[in-house]
Formats: C-alpha cells, sequence, structure tokens
C-alpha cells in the first residue's frame, strides 16, 4: 500500500518534470485534428452551438421557463459532452499511446496530463458556445457563477483520475471499451442533461438521484441558475473526486509497470 | 563511472493475462521463441539467466536469430520492461533507438520534430537550443528539415532519429537493427560519431544481423539463443574500411 503509494507519487513527479512534453503533445493533438480545415478549431465552437441550438429548439418549453431552459441545456451538454469525450478517450488510452509506451521510458502521468490538456482545450471552445448563450438567454451574471466556476475547477481536478482509471480499466479489460461506449451513449438519456427532474416517475427518480453525473452537472449548473451554493452537488462531486483519485493513486502505483506487457 | 551489470535476469511475456469475453484460444501465441504452458496460461520465456558485466569503452554487438531476445534485452537494460526476475545494475545517462519513428509526429516539420524528441529525452529548452543546428548538420537534411516528417523517406527519417539520440551524447547508446535503413555515407558517419562516444568512455549495445556493422562498431560480441547467452566473445579488431566492405 505505501510502496504502492511512493510509486504512484514517483510517476506523477517525474510526469510534471516533464510538464512540456504532454503541454507540447496535447496541442499537436489539437492542431493535427484540424489541420487542412479552414475554421480550424473553431468547428469545435459550431459543433457546440448547433448540438445545444437544436436541444434548445427541439425541446424548450413553452411560456416563462424558455431562457431558463436554454441556459440549463447549454451548461448541461458542456459538462456532459466534456466527460463523455474524457472517458470514452481513456479506455484505449494506453493502446492508442502503444508505440511511445513501447519505446520510451516516459511515465503514465505523461499520457493522463496529455489528454487532460487536450480534452480541456478542446472543452474552451465549449465552454465560450456556453457563455454565448447564458449572455443571450440572459439570466443575470451574480456573484453566485463563481460557485459554477469553482464547480468547473473541481471537475476539472477530477479528470486525471478519472483518465488513470479508466484507462487502466481498458488496458487489463479491453472488452471494457466497447461496454463503457454504449453505456455513455445511453447515458446522456440517463442524466438530466436536457431533460429536467422534477419528481415524475420511479426511473428518472433513480436516474436522477444515483447517478454520479448529475451531481457533476449540478456543480456547474446550480449556481447560475437557481443562484445559490449546491452544497450537495459539491459534497457527492467532493467524494467521487476523492474516491477516484485514490482508486488510481493505488492503480498507478501498483500496476503501472504492468502496462507495457498488457497492450 | 559508466558502467551496466546483468545478473540472472529473466524476463516472461505472459499471454492471455487480460480478461476477455472472448474464446480463451482465439487469440494465439507467437510463432518464434520458446513457449510454455498451455491454454489460458501460456507464456513466452524471453530471456532466461542473463548475465553479463560491461564497463566504460564496451561496445557490445548483440547477435541471434529472430526471436532469440535481443529487443527483448535492449527494452529491459532501457528501463521499459521490468525483469521477472534477477538484478540489474546499470550508471550512466541512458539513450535508445528502437523503432525510429516513435516519438516522431508525421504532420509536424524535422525541425518541431527535433525540439518534441528532445522534451521527451527530458532535455531543456536551452539545450534543445544550443543543438539544433548541430542536430540539423549532422542529419545532412538541409532544406527538408523545414518540411512535415511525412515527407521523408526511411533513410531520412533514420539520420534526424540518429542525430538526435546522440546529440547529447548519452553515456550509455542502445540501438536496435535499424541503423541499416541510412545509406553507406550516413552509416559510415553514424559509426565515426558511434567512435566518439565509446572513447568518451560510454557503452554501446547494438543489436543487429549485419556482421560487417558489428565487426566494425563492436568490441565484445553477445550471442543470444532462445533467451539464453550462448556466448560472450571478444570481436577482432579489423579495420572499418575491410569491415564494411563485408557483408
Ligand atoms: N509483446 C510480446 N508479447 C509476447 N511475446 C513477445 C513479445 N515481444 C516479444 N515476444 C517474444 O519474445 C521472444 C524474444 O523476442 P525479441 O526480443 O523481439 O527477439 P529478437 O529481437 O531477438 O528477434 C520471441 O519469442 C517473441 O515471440
Ligand atoms: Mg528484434
Amino acid at each position: 500500500m505505501i510502496s504502492a503509494l511512493n510509486g504512484a507519487f514517483d510517476d506523477i513527479f517525474r510526469a510534471m518534470k516533464l510538464r512540456r512534453v504532454w503541454i507540447a503533445l496535447a496541442h499537436e493533438d489539437i492542431g493535427d485534428q484540424h489541420r487542412r480545415t479552414t475554421l480550424g478549431p473553431l468547428w469545435l465552437l459550431v459543433n457546440y452551438l448547433a448540438f445545444a441550438g437544436t436541444f434548445v429548439f427541439v425541446f424548450q418549453p413553452a411560456g416563462k421557463d424558455a431562457a431558463g431552459y436554454a441556459a440549463y441545456v447549454a451548461i448541461g451538454l458542456m459538462v456532459w459532452f466534456y466527460l463523455m469525450e474524457v472517458i470514452s478517450l481513456s479506455v484505449p488510452l494506453f493502446k492508442r499511446e502503444e508505440s511511445f509506451i513501447e519505446g520510451t521510458t516516459l511515465p503514465l502521468f505523461v499520457y493522463v496530463m496529455r489528454l487532460t490538456i487536450q480534452s480541456a482545450i478542446r472543452a474552451g471552445y465549449a465552454v465560450v458556445g456556453c457563455v454565448i448563450i447564458l449572455l443571450i438567454s440572459g439570466p443575470s451574471l451574480t456573484p453566485a457563477w463563481l460557485w459554477s466556476l469553482a464547480g468547473l475547477l473541481l471537475i476539472l481536478l477530477t479528470t486525471p483520475a478519472l483518465i488513470t482509471v479508466f484507462a487502466f480499466t481498458g488496458a487489463f479489460f479491453p472488452d471494457s471499451e466497447f461496454i463503457v461506449g454504449n453505456l455513455m451513449r445511453v447515458g446522456m438519456f440517463f442524466t438530466p442533461v436536457f431533460w429536467v427532474y422534477n419528481g415524475q416517475d420511479a426511473i428518472q427518480t433513480y436516474a436522477y438521484l444515483w447517478n454520479p453525473f448529475t451531481y457533476f452537472l449540478d456543480v456547474a449548473r446550480t449556481p447560475i441558475l437557481i443562484g445559490e451554493f449546491p452544497s450537495n452537488a459539491f459534497a457527492v462531486t467532493g467524494i467521487t473526486a476523492l474516491v477516484m483519485w485514490a482508486i488510481a493513486l493505488l492503480l498507478l502505483g501498483k500496476y503501472r509497470r504492468q502496462v507495457v506487457f498488457l497492450i | 563511472m559508466v558502467s551496466i551489470k546483468l545478473d540472472n535476469v529473466s524476463l516472461v511475456y505472459k499471454l492471455h493475462e487480460k480478461l476477455t469475453l472472448s474464446a480463451p484460444d482465439r487469440r494465439l501465441g507467437p510463432t518464434g521463441g520458446r513457449i510454455e504452458g498451455s491454454g489460458r496460461k501460456q507464456f513466452v520465456q524471453a530471456l532466461d539467466g542473463v548475465g553479463f558485466e560491461l564497463k566504460a569503452g564496451d561496445r557490445l554487438g548483440l547477435v541471434g536469430p529472430n526471436g532469440a531476445g535481443k529487443t527483448t534485452l535492449l527494452k529491459v537494460l532501457y528501463g521499459i520492461y521490468e525483469p521477472s526476475g534477477g538484478n540489474i545494475t546499470i550508471e550512466g545517462r541512458v539513450d535508445a533507438l528502437f523503432n525510429i519513428n516513435i516519438g516522431f509526429r508525421r504532420e509536424a516539420t524535422g525541425r518541431r520534430n527535433i525540439v518534441l524528441r528532445g522534451l521527451i529525452n527530458g532535455w531543456s529548452e536551452a539545450e534543445i537550443e544550443e543543438k539544433m543546428e548541430d542536430i540539423i548538420a549532422f542529419s545532412e537534411l538541409g532544406d527538408f528539415i523545414d518540411l512535415p516528417f511525412k515527407a521523408y523517406s526511411q533513410g531520412m527519417a533514420a539520420r534526424l532519429a540518429f542525430s538526435v539520440a546522440t546529440a547529447l551524447e548519452p553515456e550509455i547508446l542502445l540501438m536496435d537493427e535499424w541503423i541499416g535503413a541510412g545509406d553507406a555515407s550516413f552509416q559510415e558517419k553514424a559509426k565515426r560519431r558511434m567512435d566518439e562516444l565509446a572513447e568518451k568512455a560510454g557503452i554501446i549495445v547494438l543489436a543487429s544481423h549485419s556482421e560487417g556493422l558489428i565487426q566494425s562498431v563492436c568490441t565484445k560480441r553477445l550471442t543470444l539463443k532462445g533467451g539464453r547467452v550462448e556466448s560472450l566473445t571478444a570481436v577482432p579488431v579489423r579495420s572499418a574500411e575491410a569491415a564494411l566492405a563485408s557483408p
């Protein structure tokens, strides 16, 4: 246990010293994905606006809730797409980095951070889109928005742990790529991304209360929409983050030298 | 003091280690080497009781048939694989050339790739800056250095990889049967650089099927077979011209 933690911290420490590697690689990744396109990464913004716009247009309730719903969907989709992208790209992470893992001695956490940065940069474009929708649809700017910012920061801090856990899962259990892929696709309907919970039927209640993603969405959404600090959501998200980090450190410490034999 | 010491090192590749929903016998084992065990618990004994010692100035040629364990041994020395048994003690800064393309990005220019490689090798920005022109000059890529890497031939890629790997004068250099990709004049140049490296009290370990290369570069020869050391002998000194002339 102690030696596993030492191993994990050693890996993370070495990766932090190599931070220019993952920052450079993440930028190359984003650049490569959009090379030869006219809009470049601005496509990420266009994609987000198109998606959020469609949801608002199709599902918007009539009457006075309309503006609130646009903000609800805008923030919900932003966080959901971020988490979905992070999780689905993490599962095959070590497989994707195979040639590096088999040819260099870079610490594994370098690949984790490379994906973290890459996802954060991509999410940045969605954040811009989200702010545009918020400004148009009009919930007024209040100090409570800072809580949303704190919520996003909490999600960002959880990201490396999520990536580590799912990447090891993918390395040890190759079928998980497809299982997780399906779950994430279905998950959008079981998570209050675009539907609003108002205590309807049993399934919705379970999907709302027992789904950790609900709370990840709420830490970013509730402060802006309701104007108050969602202590419950912050507590659940914070505990999830701690549990994820604990698992991530154990996996990294115990199994990091095995990954090269598994991919 | 630069040195390498291996004591009874073994390495086992386990097959079927992963949890999978597919039927156990659908995934096939390798065709060469030593396969042991059966059913779900197959494994390949890639290295078995390997022991030797190298000191400053040694240039070791690794020879042996395909599947003998040369690549595996180099990766154990580099630290990519943790051995399944035995002890390794290495003193000195190690650099390695396994796969020419590792760490090179196809879309980026040669110049940008030198920066990325340097960062991956743990160099500081100043070191990269300082070595840049040397690396470009040694690689003889000329104006190609500002074209994307995907426009390079294998030989050009090998030149760039070798130039970067040796630019910071690693104390220990590991190389895996790749150098044949460069043309004769570059091989000659690469050989001279390896000589310099060894003269500065470095260690070179080179896996190759080319007898000429082994004879012109190496001072010792380690023959592997089925993961075991078959022999460790001194290579008789020959002039470089004679060695390169013979295949
Ligand atoms: N990733 C791997 N998984 C399972 N077996 C492997 C793997 N890599 C190499 N081997 C096996 O280990 C043995 C030694 O391989 P290698 O070191 O590549 O030999 P060489 O480089 O001398 O040709 C071979 O039997 C090969 O099949
Ligand atoms: Mg080989």
